[in-house]
């Protein structure tokens, strides 16, 4: 046991760092792809809220798997794809790729979460704003979205584990990251339960820090409120988060 | 509550000992997406190579073939979870496989190659060193789990292996450029230069036979728990008998174009 | 560019897919309803906090939400579940061990994961009936088991509604990973057919196309039934 351990960790420890950075870019990409979308969503244009509104239900509506799968090996079929130098130089390859469906699935989701959280933002508050002179732009930077945001991360919490999970996908489409190399060590060793139990406490302790940091995010914006308030409507939001 | 409903049924099962296929059944797990030893088609029949070799073997034993489909990778865990009764599935003897489970005598033995385009460095490469030396940093397409891999992992460290579940991911990948070559065996590799996806490629002039390194294990053999020496013994008599008598040298015939049985000590 | 339409049809493909997706439906719906069973019990023991159970509640859920559902069905597939074939061959399934095997195995993977998240829909609805609700019935003297019936279980479902639609649009997205440990159903189908016709886009499309199909028309069930629930409220 103690000789496999010795084994596994180093190597699964190199595919923590690839499941770490799949994970940070496509958040990246993804968060703000799903903030452009929530606003499009909320737009009075009819054309930019369904598009918005389209993407989010196709994405949503089908599982990441297929997603990744289609990009990969369907997308990499196409010679139109193959012959466009910048298309082939995310296509061809399996991290980038698995960051281009994981991005565009966290985008629907969080523009979901995020519109959430926009919605959510009092009326009167936008017209106090609006009454101050403000600007649009000001007033979305100042008011509308750090409210928001305040409301939304309970749930984005959440979507931000899923986007950990997710990634282990990317190990299907030749990734190695922590699924990727559990499954070669899996091969090699044939110690099948301890090989994924050890990956899995990776994931779990990845998992724990992402809520450590999100919880403590959220007493930072939260630091202004009274105690009550605090009390109430945390535990809410987290509550219809619960699954996502 | 699950897991109490679960050794419950663990409890139900246990009393039951442990008989394991319905008799006169031999259950085979095989790939079934690596040509031309094991495909399936839409329906699920399996038809191959280790399909004829299966099927030749059943009547000898006189006993009814039935084949399950599983992932090369997870042949192994799955025979030992007893899922199914043996292993058909151009499984190469290993020492390494063989702490797990046991090996019928070998039936059958391939040389293993690479595959590249058409008139690149690689192709025109001839000697194992300098084609293993020169794999350094190039994205290498390997099936998951076979010797193959475990041969590129020990002996080509620097290349850029890409594992793929199934042979003919690999295959669409190469194609399309992802990856610069591919270690299989050689009639696997030719089933894909004889498709229109293979034509800009060439085989490397390089045959690396199981000598060469033991990874590459000691023929191909049939994968039998452990826990199971009778049919062991009987699968080793009836493939000794079916070597001697030329049916699975006919068998290769058809499939390979050319006798690949190993004969049996 | 040739798109493989004509193939797919020609080889039997489109029926493979639409059995596919039965598989897929069938999948989802056993693995919904254990995942519920499952909900109900670690939601009520949640709620109740019952002591030495709700830990191992909380292991379980806080396991199956930070650990990929890959790994899981990997772990569960993979390892020694050499119990789940001697079910599945005592139950008469020997000739379909094939398929039962697998199904057995993600039913049992995909209810789990199902059954952790239906956890905390259960543990939420209870947590959000008002307590005075369940003291009035109290102090009208009905007994435990008329308290749950009559009064938690109907606010529970209604409020709860919602929360399952999630669940189990989770749960059928779920499903396509079982296609990596070989089970026949939607996404395994388009894998074998996209690899063997080498027409992988067409495949992961209609496989896509399938899936938003069963979402979809799920979502739309959910709509009508919360809808429905809301009617009778307001009488």
């Amino acid at each position: 046991m103690m000789d496999l351990i010795q084994l596994a960790v180093p190597v699964l420890l190199k595919g923590l760092w690839v499941t770490a950075a799949l994970t940070f870019v496509s958040v990246l990409i993804g968060f703000n792809l799903g903030l452009g979308l929530a606003l499009m969503r909320l737009s009075s244009n009819r054309f930019l809220s369904g598009f918005a509104k389209y993407y989010s239900n196709v994405f949503r509506g089908t599982p990441l798997l297929v997603q990744i799968f289609l990009f990969y090996y369907g997308l990499g079929q196409l010679s139109l794809i193959r012959d466009n130098a910048a298309l082939w130089w995310v296509i061809s390859d399996g991290a980038r790729c698995a960051i281009l469906a994981l991005a565009l699935n966290t985008a629907a989701y969080t523009s979901e979460i995020l519109r959430g959280g926009l919605m959510s933002v009092p009326v009167g508050l936008v017209e106090a704003a609006q009454a101050c002179g403000m600007s649009r732009m000001l007033r979305f930077r100042r008011i509308e979205f750090p409210l928001a945001i305040r409301q939304a991360l309970p749930a984005y919490g959440n979507e931000l584990i899923l986007v950990v999970k997710g990634t282990s996908l990317a190990s299907t489409i030749t990734v190695l990251e922590i699924t990727g190399y559990a499954k070669r060590l899996m091969s090699q060793t044939f110690a099948i339960f301890e090989i994924f139990a050890i990956a899995g406490v990776l994931y779990l302790v990845v998992n724990l820090m992402l809520i450590a940091i999100v919880r403590s995010t959220e007493r930072f914006l939260m630091r202004h409120e009274s105690q009550s308030r605090q009390g109430s409507s945390a535990p809410r939001s987290k509550e219809s988060a619960a699954v996502s | 509550m699950k897991l109490k409903v679960l050794t419950l049924l663990a409890c139900l099962a246990g009393s039951m000992g442990s008989a394991l296929a319905a008799e006169g059944e031999l259950s085979i797990g095989t790939e079934g997406a690596y040509p031309p030893w094991s495909m399936s088609d839409a329906n699920g029949n399996v038809t191959g190579f280790d399909a004829d070799v299966g099927a030749l073997l059943c009547t000898k034993l006189a006993v009814t073939c039935h084949f399950v489909v599983q992932a090369f990778d997870g042949l192994i865990p799955a025979l030992k979870a007893k899922r199914f009764d043996v292993i058909i599935s151009g499984m190469s003897i290993t020492a390494d496989r063989k702490k797990e489970i046991n090996f019928s005598v070998g039936y059958a033995e391939l040389a293993n190659m690479f595959v590249a385009a058409k008139g690149s460095d690689l192709a025109a490469i001839t000697d194992v060193d300098t084609l293993l030396k020169s794999l350094d940093g190039k994205k290498v397409g390997v099936q998951a789990g076979t010797t193959h891999a475990h041969f590129l992992e020990k002996r080509a460290p620097n290349a850029d292996l890409k594992t793929y579940d199934t042979l003919d991911q690999m295959q669409i990948d190469l194609a399309s450029g992802r990856i610069d070559t591919a270690f299989a065996d050689q009639s696997a590799l030719q089933d894909f230069l004889d498709k229109p996806d293979g034509k800009n490629f060439q085989l490397v002039g390089v045959e690396i036979k199981s000598t060469y390194d033991p990874t590459l294990g000691e023929g191909i053999g049939v994968g039998i728990a452990q826990d199971n020496a009778e049919l062991k013994a009987k699968i080793d008599k009836a493939l000794c008998e079916l070597i001697a008598d030329g049916s699975i040298g006919k068998a290769s015939q058809k499939w390979f174009k050319t006798d690949i049985s190993r004969p049996c000590k | 560019m040739e798109f493989g339409l004509w193939q797919v049809w020609e080889a039997g493909w489109v029926t493979a897919i639409l059995r596919g997706a039965s598989i897929t439906i069938l999948v989802g719906l056993v693995s919904m309803a254990a995942g519920l069973v499952i909900g109900i019990v670690c939601g009520l023991i949640k709620w109740a906090r019952i002591f030495p159970l709700s830990l191992l509640v909380d292991a379980y859920t806080s396991l199956v939400r930070g650990v990929p559902e890959l790994l899981i069905i990997y772990l569960l597939f993979f390892s020694s579940v050499e119990f789940v074939t001697k079910v599945v061959t005592a139950f008469g399934y020997a000739g379909v061990a094939e398929n039962g095997y697998a199904f057995v195995i993600a039913v049992i993977a995909i209810g789990a994961i199902s059954g952790a998240y239906s956890t905390e829909v259960v543990r939420g609805a209870l947590a959000a009936i008002p307590d005075g609700h369940i003291e009035a019935a109290r102090a009208l003297g009905l007994s435990g088991g008329r308290i749950f019936r009559r009064i938690i279980a109907p606010q529970m479902l209604r409020i709860a509604v919602p929360g399952i639609n999630n669940v189990w649009q989770t749960t059928i997205k779920d499903t396509a990973l079982v296609s990596v440990v070989g089970l026949q159903e939607l996404m395994r189908i388009s894998f074998v057919g996209a690899n063997s016709t080498r027409h992988p886009f067409v495949f992961y499309l209609i496989a896509a196309v399938v899936y938003l199909a069963i979402t979809l028309v799920s979502q739309a069930g959910f709509d009508g039934i919360e809808r429905r629930l809301r009617v009778r409220t307001r009488k």
